[in-house]
Order: C-alpha cells, then sequence, then structure tokens
C-alpha cells in the first residue's frame, strides 16, 4: 500500500498543534518524519533554509504555518 | 524600480488575460544542497504565466513541478475553485521574470494542480506574488503595466 507523502509529519504537526498554538501562531515550523526542527520562523523562506541546514535535500521535509484550522486556497 | 507592459485586450474572447513570462526553479538553497549530493536539476524553462487577481496563492502544473523537479514541502492543502475543491502540493521555488527587469523571488511557496484543459506547463501567477506589485490597467490602451 502506498505512504501518503508526509504522513508522519502531518501527525507530528497534529499532535502538537494545541501548543504552538499558544506559543507560535502563525509561525512556521520544520519537520522530517518525527524530528522537529529547532524554533519556529517568521517566513517560508526562513523555515525552508532551516530544513535544508537540519535535514538536508535528500528527502523531502515538511514545512508548515502553525494556524488552527487547515487553510484553503481560492483560485477563481 | 523594475516595471514590465503586458498587453490584454479584454473585449477578446480568445485572450486569456495578461500573459507574463516567468521562470520557476528551485530554490538556490537547495540547488546547492542538492548538488552536494550529486542531485541535478534541469534547465530552466521559461513558460507564459497568466496575472491572476482571483488567485490567493501561484499555481504550476503538477507536471511542470515534476518536470523541474521542485522541491517539495507539503502535500494534500486545499485549493478551492468554481469547479470543486482539489488538494495540491507544495513546493519551495524561486521565480525570475525574463524580459522584464521585476526584481526575482529567491525564495516563494508554489502550489501544484491538475489543470484539466490547459497545457503541461501552466502558471498562475496569484496574490502572494500580486502584492509585491503595483499594477495599472489602462483599459483603452489595452495594456497592464506592472511595477515593484
Amino acid at each position: 500500500m502506498a505512504t501518503i507523502p508526509f504522513s508522519n509529519e502531518l501527525l507530528v504537526f497534529q499532535q502538537n498543534r494545541d501548543e504552538w498554538l499558544r506559543s507560535s501562531l502563525g509561525k512556521f515550523v520544520v519537520i522530517q518524519d518525527s524530528v522537529v526542527a529547532e524554533g519556529f520562523f517568521d517566513t517560508y523562506s526562513e523555515a525552508l533554509k532551516a530544513g535544508i541546514q537540519k535535514f538536508g535535500v535528500g528527502r523531502g521535509f515538511l514545512v508548515k504555518q502553525v494556524w488552527m484550522t487547515e487553510p484553503v486556497y481560492f483560485v477563481s | 524600480m523594475g516595471r514590465a507592459e503586458l498587453r490584454w485586450n479584454p473585449s477578446d474572447p480568445k485572450d486569456p488575460g495578461p500573459l507574463i513570462d516567468i521562470v520557476i526553479m528551485n530554490s538556490p538553497e537547495v540547488i546547492a544542497a542538492g548538488r552536494l549530493l550529486g542531485l541535478e536539476y534541469p534547465e530552466a524553462r521559461p513558460l507564459k504565466a497568466l496575472i491572476d487577481t482571483g488567485a490567493s496563492i501561484t499555481v504550476i502544473s503538477k507536471r511542470f513541478a515534476t518536470f523541474c523537479k521542485l522541491f517539495t514541502t507539503s502535500e494534500g492543502s486545499e485549493i478551492r475553485t468554481l469547479g470543486g475543491s482539489y488538494r495540491c502540493g507544495e513546493h519551495a521555488a524561486s521565480i525570475s521574470f525574463p524580459n522584464t527587469n521585476l526584481h526575482s523571488i529567491s525564495s516563494i511557496c508554489v502550489f501544484s494542480g491538475d489543470f484539466i484543459k490547459e497545457p503541461r506547463d501552466a502558471c498562475l501567477v496569484g496574490r502572494d506574488i500580486l502584492r509585491n506589485w503595483r499594477i495599472t490597467f489602462d483599459g483603452r490602451g489595452k495594456l497592464v503595466i506592472i511595477e515593484d
């Protein structure tokens, strides 16, 4: 059975979301497997750089902004 | 200050809208880190992108994201359109605008989705990029002027 991309990382995000909402609403977090890169980041660009520094680009890592609900993007 | 002028005739139903030349590739940090691992990346391939004030984000076709080997930073984000709701990928990209002197963007999140009736290299430039620009539409002159 094919694994869903970033399923582990999204699970870690879900497990920590409430705590991160209190401390870091709107900031970006970086996760690979169950490892969370140290710190929260103001921009996607900063988070990307931190992710590359921590994990490299041999495998993907999740960059996600801390919001209460999942954002929905509109294209019309 | 960068500037670009795009022709657009809104009275012509065959005119898709203001199109801008764009080059999308991996961000410099990703390319540098990838090359250290021996990874190779394709040459940049320019395409025409539609300036879309109705799009909150910048979207490219999944096929083009795969061709560019864009570094993926999320999957499953939801995009809603008039036609329904779709799941898309998120990628770290750098964007430049050849044939203009508009400033390049070295690192931005772009979304990839399946464009159903569009050529394989489709791209919509959304408000995440447009918010950096001053855009003037001269209806009589059929001209869109972008300044950054």
